[in-house]
C-alpha cells in the first residue's frame, strides 16, 4: 500500500513529465531538418561518455575534463565570493549606518548582467582565466550578501535583549545566537549563487576558451553539431541539479 | 682558433647562410664539430652557433583560431618541424579574433595567426588598446570568399552588380557580416561592394559576428552575405544556405590575408624564438604547398583538436577544387597559398601600408599615419629574412610589391595618401 502510493506520489509524475518532454521533442525533430531527435542525441551521447577522460592536448579534451574545469572555476570564483560575501553580509546586516552606505552600490550593480564584468576582469587580471573566475565571483556574490543581511535583520530582538541581559560577549552573540539563527538565510544565498556561478560560467568560457564546458560547447557550435549542444545543455542542467541537490542536503542538516 | 672564436663572437651576421656553409667545410677541423655530430640532425640547426642563436623560448604559446589557413601552424606542430629548430610549439584554441588580440597584448599568448589589418589596428589604437604589434610572416595568401544567401538568389542575384540592382530597387535592411572590424574580412567585404557602387556604411548594415552566427543568421533569412576564411563558405553550400559570390582571390589575386603576429616587446625580448618559429612554420608552408600533401593536410586540420569539422568541408577547397553553389566548377590556380616560393610569406610593406589605406579609406583612422613608418615599425623584414635565408627561402629584393586589384587600381606601396583617398565610394 505505502510503496504504491509512494510510487503514485512520486515516481510516476515525473515519469511522465519526461515522457511527455522526450514526444514533444521527437515531434519538433520529426518536422525540422537541423534539430537532432532524442535517439541520435543519445547515441552521440553514449559515445562521448564512453571515453570522458581521453587527453590529446590542450585542445581536445574528453568530456569529463572538460566538466572538471568548469567546476573548477565555479569553486573558486564562488569559495572567494563566500569569503568577502557572508562576512559582509553580517556587517551590513548588524550595523545600520553601513547598510545604508552601502545599499545604493548594491542596489546598483546587482542587476547587471554578469558578462558585462567580463571585459573589466581582462583589463585588470589581463589574463582569460582569472577573468572567468572574477565573473564567476561578482555574479555569485550579491546573492550571499543580501540573504545574509537579510537573516542578520530578521533576527528577533528579544534574542539580543536576553543576551544583553546575560552580559554575553559579542563573540558569543555571533556563535550562540547570530550565526544560527542566519543559517538557514546565508545558505539561500549560497543556493542562489551556486546556480547563478554555474549558469554564468558556460557564458564566460564561451568567451574565454581554454578547457571547460563552455568553451567545449562553443566548439561545437563552430563545428554545428547540434547533438552535442544538445547534450551539453543536459549536462549543464543535471550538474547544476546536482550542485542544488548537494546544498538543499547540506542545509537540511545543519537547520535546528 | 682565429676561427673559432669568430664563429662565437659573431652573433647576428646578415649573412647566416654563408656562415653555416663556413661551419659546415670547416666543421672537421673544429673541436666542437665532433660534439655537434653526435647530436641528431634536427637540434643541429638550432644550436650550430654554439648556444648564442638557441631560441630564448623553450615552449611557444600560439593561438589559432579553426579556419583552414591555420594549417601551417598545425603543420609545424604536428609534423614536428618545430622541434627542429629547438622549440615547441603550443597551440591554443581560440574563441574569436577579439580573443586572440586580448591573449595577445596581456601576454598569454607568445603569437598567433591572426587578421593582418587587426594587428595594424591594435598597434594604431583601433580595435583594441594601442601597443606596439609585430608581423613575423604572412601565413597565407588567398582562399577566403564571400557568400550570399540563397533567399538573394531566388531574387536573381548571383553577382554584385545584380546585388547593387536590387539594393536600389528594393528598399529594405540589408545585412552583411564579417569577422572583426579591422580586419581583412570586413576590409575585402568593403571593397567588393564598393567597387559594385555599394557603400558598406552607408547603404547596408555591416556587422562583426562569429562565422557561425552568420551561418545561423543565414539560416533564418537574417543575414544576406558575409565574407570569412574557409571552410565556411563552403560549409554554406554544403548546408544550402548560400552560394560564393565572389572569391578574395578574384578582389586581389594573391592578397595577403593571415599572419604570424605577436607584440612588438616579444619580437624585440626573444628574437631567436621568433625565428624559430617563422623557420619551423616555413617548412611547414613549404610541405603544405607540396599539391600531394594537401590531402594528409585536410585529414590533420579537420580533426577535433583544429578546425573540427567534416573533412569533405575542407579537402576540395584546399586542394583548389572550386564549386560555387550555382552549378559553376572550376579548378582555381589562385587557390589558398602557403608559400608558393616564399612570395606567400615575405611581410611585403606594401601589403601592410595597403590596410591602413583601407582604415583610412572607411574611416577607422581620422587622420593619415605614416604609412610607410608604422608598416617598417610592424614588419620584421630583417628578422623574416634572417630566418628565411637559414632555411633556405629566396627572400624578394623589394619590400614592396605591385598588385592591380579587381577595380583596376594599381597599388604598389607608392603614395598611400593619395591612394587612400582616391576611391570613389569611401567613408
Amino acid at each position: 500500500m505505502n510503496i504504491r502510493r509512494y510510487f503514485g506520489e512520486h515516481v510516476f509524475p515525473p515519469l511522465i513529465g519526461i515522457g511527455l518532454f522526450i514526444i514533444v521533442w521527437m515531434i519538433l525533430a520529426q518536422s525540422s531538418e537541423a534539430l537532432p531527435g532524442p535517439l541520435k542525441t543519445w547515441n552521440s551521447a553514449v559515445a562521448l561518455f564512453s571515453d570522458p577522460f581521453y587527453n590529446h592536448g590542450p585542445n581536445d579534451q574528453g568530456i569529463g575534463w572538460n566538466i572538471l574545469n568548469s567546476l573548477g572555476r565555479v569553486g573558486v570564483g564562488f569559495g572567494l565570493a563566500a569569503l568577502v560575501g557572508i562576512p559582509l553580509g553580517f556587517i551590513i546586516g548588524r550595523i545600520e549606518f553601513i547598510d545604508k552606505m552601502s545599499s545604493p552600490i548594491i542596489s546598483m550593480l546587482r542587476p547587471v548582467s554578469p558578462l558585462a564584468w567580463l571585459p573589466i576582469g581582462l583589463l585588470v587580471f589581463k589574463a582569460a582565466n582569472p577573468a572567468a573566475i572574477w565573473v564567476i565571483f561578482i555574479s555569485s556574490i550579491w546573492p550571499m550578501i543580501i540573504n545574509t543581511a537579510m537573516g542578520v535583520r530578521q533576527l528577533p530582538t528579544d534574542y539580543l535583549n536576553v543576551a544583553k541581559v546575560l552580559n554575553l560577549s559579542e563573540w558569543k552573540i555571533f556563535t550562540r545566537i547570530l550565526f544560527p539563527a542566519t543559517l538557514p538565510y546565508m545558505l539561500t544565498g549560497i543556493r542562489l549563487a551556486i546556480g547563478t556561478a554555474w549558469l554564468v560560467i558556460v557564458a564566460a568560457e564561451m568567451l574565454t576558451g581554454g578547457v571547460g564546458i563552455g568553451f567545449w560547447v562553443w566548439d561545437e557550435w563552430n563545428n554545428l553539431n547540434v547533438e552535442h549542444i544538445i547534450i551539453a545543455i543536459f549536462i549543464v542542467g543535471i550538474v547544476g541539479l546536482l550542485l542544488e541537490m548537494m546544498l538543499v542536503r547540506l542545509a537540511k542538516r545543519f537547520s535546528y | 682558433m682565429e676561427d673559432s672564436k669568430n664563429i662565437a663572437g659573431e652573433k647576428l651576421a646578415p649573412e647566416l647562410n654563408s656562415r653555416r656553409e663556413f661551419m659546415k667545410q670547416t666543421g672537421a677541423i673544429l673541436g666542437a664539430a665532433g660534439i655537434m655530430s653526435m647530436v641528431p640532425m634536427g637540434t643541429k640547426a638550432a644550436a650550430w652557433a654554439g648556444g648564442s642563436d638557441a631560441p630564448e623560448l623553450k615552449e611557444v604559446k600560439v593561438g589559432f583560431i579553426p579556419l583552414t589557413d591555420c594549417a601551417s601552424l598545425v603543420i609545424a606542430s604536428v609534423m614536428k618541424f618545430d622541434e627542429k629548430y629547438g622549440i615547441k610549439i603550443m597551440l591554443s584554441k581560440e574563441a574569436s579574433w577579439a580573443g586572440v588580440r586580448d591573449k595577445l597584448t596581456n601576454g598569454e599568448l607568445h603569437a598567433a595567426h591572426v587578421l593582418y589589418g587587426l594587428v595594424y589596428g591594435v598597434h594604431l589604437g583601433i580595435g583594441g588598446q594601442k601597443q606596439d604589434m609585430s608581423v613575423l610572416m604572412t601565413l597565407n595568401n588567398n582562399g577566403q570568399a564571400i557568400t550570399l544567401s540563397n533567399q538573394l538568389k531566388d531574387k536573381g542575384v548571383t553577382n554584385g552588380a545584380a546585388l547593387k540592382k536590387l539594393v536600389d530597387s528594393e528598399k529594405r535592411d540589408y545585412t552583411f557580416a564579417q569577422t572583426f572590424p579591422t580586419g581583412t574580412h570586413a576590409m575585402w567585404l568593403y571593397y567588393w561592394l564598393a567597387s559594385y557602387g555599394i557603400n558598406p556604411l552607408a547603404d547596408v548594415k555591416t556587422i562583426t559576428v562569429p562565422p557561425p552566427q552568420m551561418v545561423a543568421n543565414m539560416r533564418i533569412g537574417n543575414m544576406d552575405g558575409f565574407c570569412v576564411g574557409e571552410p565556411w563558405n563552403n560549409r554554406a553550400i554544403y548546408d544550402k544556405i548560400g552560394f560564393t559570390a565572389t572569391t578574395t582571390q578574384d578582389i586581389w589575386k594573391d592578397h595577403p590575408e593571415k599572419v604570424l603576429g605577436c607584440t612588438g616587446a616579444f619580437a624585440h625580448k626573444y628574437p631567436n624564438t621568433a625565428r624559430a618559429l617563422i623557420m619551423a612554420v616555413l617548412e611547414a608552408s613549404k610541405y603544405i604547398d607540396e599539391m600531394g600533401n594537401r590531402r594528409k593536410v585536410a585529414e590533420i586540420i579537420a580533426d577535433k583538436s583544429y578546425v573540427n569539422c567534416p573533412l569533405e568541408v575542407i579537402d576540395q577547397r584546399l586542394e583548389g577544387k572550386y564549386e560555387d553553389g550555382l552549378g559553376r566548377k572550376w579548378n582555381d590556380p589562385n587557390y589558398m597559398k602557403f608559400y608558393n616560393d616564399g612570395a606567400v610569406n615575405f611581410p611585403y610593406l606594401s601589403d601592410g601600408m595597403w590596410f591602413l589605406t583601407q582604415h583610412k579609406r572607411w574611416g577607422l583612422l581620422k587622420e593619415d599615419p605614416d604609412y610607410l613608418a608604422v608598416a617598417k615599425k610592424i614588419n620584421q623584414i630583417e628578422l623574416y629574412k634572417q630566418a628565411a635565408s637559414q632555411v633556405k627561402v629566396p627572400v624578394p629584393r623589394e619590400v614592396m610589391r605591385s598588385s592591380k586589384l579587381m577595380d583596376g587600381t594599381v597599388w604598389d606601396g607608392r603614395d598611400p595618401k593619395k591612394y587612400a583617398a582616391g576611391f570613389k565610394v569611401r567613408a
